[in-house]
């Protein structure tokens, strides 16, 4: 579905990707983690034609980026990045009238996918008086209506609440299950963990780790088991079949709190490869 | 692949009702329809004065309503939206030229009810109208995409409605200079010569001048439309 192989891409000298290579698999939920400046925008805009690059092989659909800006293409992709912006004198309703007729599906769209979005009945209220969370909860209801085939969604859920990021955390589930790809960059560890089939950690301008989420906090995880006991005792051991009748004895000593493998976050992560921290 | 008139209207659609809260932009209607008024009154001529008050009404209401419309959606982020939609660029270019081309007609229409009438002139002149019209639009299209914001674009447009919205009224007070042969091809000059011209070849080089303008106004405006749709 996506391809990039060695692609370099520097702005007055300073680079901005160093030789990024990812692959994304036909409907999957790919995210691509970084700080920010880490070039995960300038990933988003070389894929969606906005910018390119000095050099490497980026494909798309299995086509060169070169033909993104066909009109056939571009109705197979929904693009939300941080420069999509919407008229502010005109209503909820209008902005994605003009969308629906652009991307020739019928008006009822409206209704559904402000619906996705947790913003029913705000069809009718003018853009500029609406908060930044929903200007960008519009913006990804205008990413949906033609229900694309592959989603690029850059920061999705930045300025969101908790409970608005996981509506729309479901409405993306629901669209993975229908067999959108969905390409999501973010800095948000919980959101990659919990949405994401797979990642890529990118630092300064290269992928260093890729992987499920659960395969990376695996891989980077200490062979231990961490044991906490009553009154606050913890005990660890070693993650090893020795070390069994040791935690039986615990257990039985009916002081177990909890038990539990030494896994990271995706952060921590993160961080252990880097040296930097996601924020 | 066929134009889809849905989007092109879509876009005239959304323009319209945006254009008609911005009392800024929406207010150029105003300017040919004074100058036209004025005219009126003093003159018992006033419809000699028709190819002035159109090349006002064309640099006004065509180029800078033209130009503002496409600079606001330069400035406000809106523009790459219309180009990362499937809209060809002949769709989103034609769509969002339509409100300034149906409101220089109108202007224009109400601007000759005001003057008295039209002038006469032979049949093939009338193309130069519509031939210009889209010298115009095309010249705003092109001042809006190379203007960062609506402010940008109305200082851009400014040398525009000041030479070809009324450099005939300028020319008209130099007597004789030199140079004004040089100023003569402007588009301007050039459809206020079809309403001199004492025959067809006249009438024909005239609109063969304004049609160059134009062919070429449309190349730049196409050319600089695909390098707005890259960043740099």
């Amino acid at each position: 579905m996506i391809q990039l192989e060695n692609v370099h891409k520097a702005f007055k000298g300073k680079k901005a990707l160093d030789g990024l290579n990812v692959q994304v698999t036909k409907g999957e939920i790919f995210g691509f983690l970084g700080p920010s400046g880490s070039g995960k925008t300038t990933t988003i805009k070389i894929l969606t034609g906005q910018l390119k690059a000095d050099s490497g092989v980026v494909r798309v659909f299995n086509n060169d980026t070169q033909t993104i800006h066909d009109s056939d293409q571009l109705q197979r992709i929904g693009i939300m990045t941080d420069n999509s912006s919407l008229y502010p004198r005109l209503t909820v309703q209008d902005n994605l009238n003009l969308y629906c007729q652009l991307y020739r599906v019928p008006i009822r769209r409206v209704k559904e996918v402000l619906e996705m979005v947790n913003l029913e009945g705000v069809e009718r209220k003018k853009v500029s008086t609406l908060s930044k969370g929903m200007h960008q909860r519009i913006i990804l209801a205008r990413a949906l209506l033609h229900e694309p085939e592959l989603l690029f969604l850059d920061e999705p859920t930045a300025a969101l609440d908790p409970i608005n990021k996981e509506k729309i955390h479901q409405g993306l589930r629901k669209l993975k299950e229908r067999g959108t790809t969905i390409f999501l960059t973010t800095h948000d560890m919980d959101e990659a963990e919990t949405l994401c089939d797979r990642v890529a950690l990118l630092n300064a301008g290269r992928v260093v780790e890729e992987g499920s989420p659960a395969t990376l906090c695996q891989r980077f995880s200490e062979p231990i088991i961490t044991v906490q006991l009553k009154g606050g005792q913890t005990v660890t051991f070693e993650n090893a079949k020795e070390s069994a009748k040791a935690i039986y004895d615990c257990l039985l000593s009916e002081q177990v709190v909890s038990i539990h493998t030494d896994e990271p976050s995706l952060g921590q992560v993160f961080i252990q490869v880097t040296g930097r921290n996601l924020a | 692949m066929n134009p889809s008139f849905q989007r092109m209207y879509a876009i005239f659609n959304k323009d319209l009702k945006d254009v008609s809260k911005n009392l800024y932009v929406s207010s150029t209607f105003l300017l040919p329809l004074f100058y036209a008024w004025l005219f009126a009154r003093g003159q018992e001529d006033a419809v000699a004065l028709l190819p002035m008050i159109a090349n006002l009404t064309f640099a006004t209401v065509g180029a800078f309503l033209q130009a503002a419309v496409i600079a606001e959606e330069r400035e406000k982020g809106t523009l790459r939206g219309l180009m990362l939609s499937p809209a060809s660029i002949g769709e989103i270019l034609t769509g969002k030229s339509m409100l300034s081309l149906l409101g220089s007609v109108l202007v224009l229409f109400l601007c000759v009810n005001l003057l008295g009438g039209v002038p006469s002139i032979p049949g093939v002149a009338w193309a130069g109208f519509a031939l210009i019209l889209v010298f115009y639009l095309a010249l705003g299209t092109l001042i809006g995409l190379m203007s960062k914001s609506l402010l940008e674009a109305s200082i851009f447009i400014l040398p525009v409605i000041m030479i070809l919205g009324m450099g005939s009224l300028f020319t008209s007070l130099i007597a004789d200079a030199e140079w004004l042969a040089v100023v003569e091809i402007l588009p301007n000059l050039q459809f206020e010569k079809l309403f001199q011209a004492s025959g067809n070849a006249e009438v024909l080089s005239s609109l063969a001048w304004i049609a160059g303008w134009t062919v070429v106004t449309i190349a730049l405006t196409v050319w600089w439309y695909q390098k707005r749709t890259v960043d740099e």
